[in-house]
């Protein structure tokens, strides 16, 4: 019969709302701020969190690169900035070393990147981002082309002026044409496109289309800066393996002594994504913190009215109580009470806060997709629980204590 | 007849900031099963007192108080609770009904905390209702009720639990007489079905039907006849 009591407290608890409509939703609005940005946070953060894992990983999976500069740089002093710009390029140097030494690195190739516009006649594509680099990038990236071929030994041995597009710059400057076969101009220069490559899609911002790929060495020549360090991108089956085995080389490549610090970074996508997530618990530590705090003062505001709701009420406990109802029914009957109002409160604020986040996903054009973590629901109507036990107890007791005669005379 | 209620020498001592009001200054007092009781007195001579110490609703601040040979004064609030539950209907002088929900609810409420399930309270308030002529009220909220109709309610109310005793506390002082000789005519009937009635009013016409009448002053008991 528990729970036919337990039925009947929350259905009068609900009349009792009911009858105070608009001082309830009042009352409420603290815990629905507070339930909208938890929810509305933890969202926009668990999609994003998606969608970087998910553009990081474009970069290739098992794919290392290194660079003189380290992605991740995290907290780092003036002096080890320093000694960090101060390093030795890398050069073809440590490519060739690579490629000669390397046993378990399958894909080794040099990486420049540029953005530069495109020309074809009066057609322009803008800000292509155009890579230099080996036969085996495709390999590495993952991009195979749907048209033509890819680079070869050959395109790089004899520096040919030759390109492979993404379908966006092929859209823009071969609206009705087979590119293949056709020039374009890259600062003056004249390419010949040799291939397509297949449609990524758009990421974050990036558009993975925008690209064109030449060989390296043809790039290194007209850029014509050779004092620029150079990324070399691997591909290997095992990364740690991999990681190890291009430190031993290269620091023998760089002439390093023994106790000397590694020259040099090695990246992967992985990296990336560990900073990144270091980032935004960061930005959810702070947004928890307010919603804490919003929380906090709804959670006062439900104990003023409900002591409001005990005063009001005196004369409702005293007959409760003349006609039977133990102390503990009545604390147990307001503190329901509090409960529900959280409740609504918490529901009207995931309500919202799924509200908030689908408007921001369509406002970002769908980079950011529409995501509400089931946990963060839970979580949510957990902390409604806990709010209205911890902030209704008082009210209730006091409710409670209230001797049947004397509440039974309040006027 | 069995003695239901006794009390010895029982007194009561409000504080009242620096000094005390001795409310009840030494009250001997024995009720037998089945009577028909009026208390009586003028304002201020304690009746409401007695009345809630005789509810279990007040402790009594010393004297003895025996109910069903049960001591009141050692038991604790949950224990007070269990006896006005079981033991004791209530009646009082402004009805004190729930204002926003039905009649029938109101008639259910002590059966909630006797722990009886929704569909029989449901019942049993319905069929209680019948009883004191109100079995077309049934849904009807307190304000669309007449006086003498929320005090049929309000007697309603104080059968649910099937008490021994019935106390009522100026059952007829917010009704005209012709609603106040219904109101009391059903607690006639009720004594004649058994029950022990307490009536507490300072009209006379309601104290002359009780069977024992009681006349209080300055605390304590001046006369029974």
């Amino acid at each position: 019969m528990f729970r036919g009591f337990l039925i009947e407290i929350l259905r009068s608890s609900i009349e009792s709302i009911k009858a105070n409509k608009l001082r309830s939703l009042l009352t409420t609005l603290g815990i629905v701020i507070g339930v909208m940005t938890v929810i509305g946070v933890m969202s926009v953060i668990s999609g994003l969190k998606n969608n970087v894992a998910n553009t990081f990983s474009q970069l290739g999976k098992n794919v290392l690169y290194v660079d003189k500069y380290p992605w991740s740089m995290g907290h780092m002093s003036r002096e080890e900035w320093d000694k960090i710009r101060k390093r030795d390029n890398i050069d073809t140097k440590e490519l060739e070393a690579l490629k000669e030494y390397g046993t378990s690195l399958e894909y080794v190739s040099p990486l420049v990147t540029r953005n530069l516009n495109m020309n074809r006649g009066e057609k322009e594509a803008a800000e292509v981002e155009i890579n230099g680099t080996s036969e085996d990038f495709d390999r590495i990236r993952n991009r195979n082309v749907k048209l033509g071929r890819f680079l070869s030994k050959d395109d790089l041995k004899y520096k040919r002026h030759v390109c492979v597009l993404g379908t966006k710059v092929v859209e823009t400057l071969f609206p009705d044409e087979n590119p293949v076969g056709n020039k374009v101009k890259i600062q003056g220069r004249q390419f010949n496109v040799i291939g397509v490559l297949e449609e990524k899609g758009e990421m974050m911002g990036w558009n993975m289309d925008n690209v064109a790929v030449i060989p390296f060495t043809t790039m290194t020549e007209f850029t014509g800066r050779s004092d620029r360090s150079i990324t070399i991108a691997i591909y290997a089956e095992n990364e740690e393996e991999a990681t190890e085995e291009i430190r031993w080389i290269l620091r023998g490549a760089r002439n390093l002594k023994p106790g000397e610090e590694d020259d040099f970074s090695i990246n992967s996508s992985e990296a990336l994504i560990t900073q990144f997530n270091q980032l935004t618990k960061t930005i959810f530590l702070i947004s928890i913190a307010i919603a804490a705090i919003s929380l906090i003062v709804g959670g006062i505001g439900i104990m003023n009215i409900m002591l409001v709701s005990v005063s009001e009420r005196t004369r409702e406990i005293g007959v409760r109580k003349a006609i039977g109802a133990k102390s503990s029914e009545i604390l147990g009957q307001f503190l329901m009470e509090s409960v529900v109002i959280c409740l609504v409160g918490g529901f009207l604020g995931i309500l919202l806060g799924a509200s908030l986040t689908k408007l921001i996903s369509i406002m970002s054009n769908g980079n950011l997709p529409f995501y509400i973590p089931i946990w963060s629901i839970f979580l949510g109507f957990g902390f409604c629980c806990s709010i209205g036990i911890f902030f209704g107890y008082y009210p209730a007791r006091k409710a409670s204590k209230l001797s049947p005669v004397e509440a039974l005379r309040y006027e | 007849m069995s003695e239901l209620i006794k009390m010895k020498n029982v007194t009561k001592v409000y504080p009242l900031g620096e000094t005390e009001v001795h409310a009840l200054t030494g009250v001997d007092l024995t009720i037998k099963k089945g009577e028909f009781i009026s208390i009586t007195g003028p304002s201020g001579s304690g009746k409401s007192t007695l009345m809630h110490i005789i509810g279990c609703l007040d402790i009594a601040t010393s004297g003895s108080y025996f109910l069903q040979g049960k001591d009141v004064n050692k038991m604790n609030g949950n224990q007070l609770a269990d006896i006005r539950k079981e033991l004791i209907g209530f009646v009082f002088q402004d009805f004190y009904l729930l204002p926003d929900v039905p009649a029938w609810y109101n008639v259910s409420l002590p059966m909630i905390y006797n722990r009886v399930a929704p569909k029989e309270r449901k019942e049993k308030a319905i069929r209680i209702l019948k009883s004191v002529g109100l079995e077309d009220r049934v849904t009807h909220l307190p304000n669309q009720l007449s006086g003498g109709e929320r005090q049929r309610v309000a007697i309603a109310r104080a059968l649910a639990n099937e008490p021994e005793i019935i106390i009522a506390d100026e059952p007829t002082g917010n009704l005209d007489s012709v609603r106040g000789e219904e109101i009391l005519k059903i607690l006639s009937d009720l004594h004649k079905k058994g029950k022990t009635i307490i009536i507490v009013s300072h009209e006379k016409y309601v104290a002359e039907r009780g069977n024992k009448k009681i006349y209080l002053k300055d605390g304590r008991i001046e006369r029974t006849n």
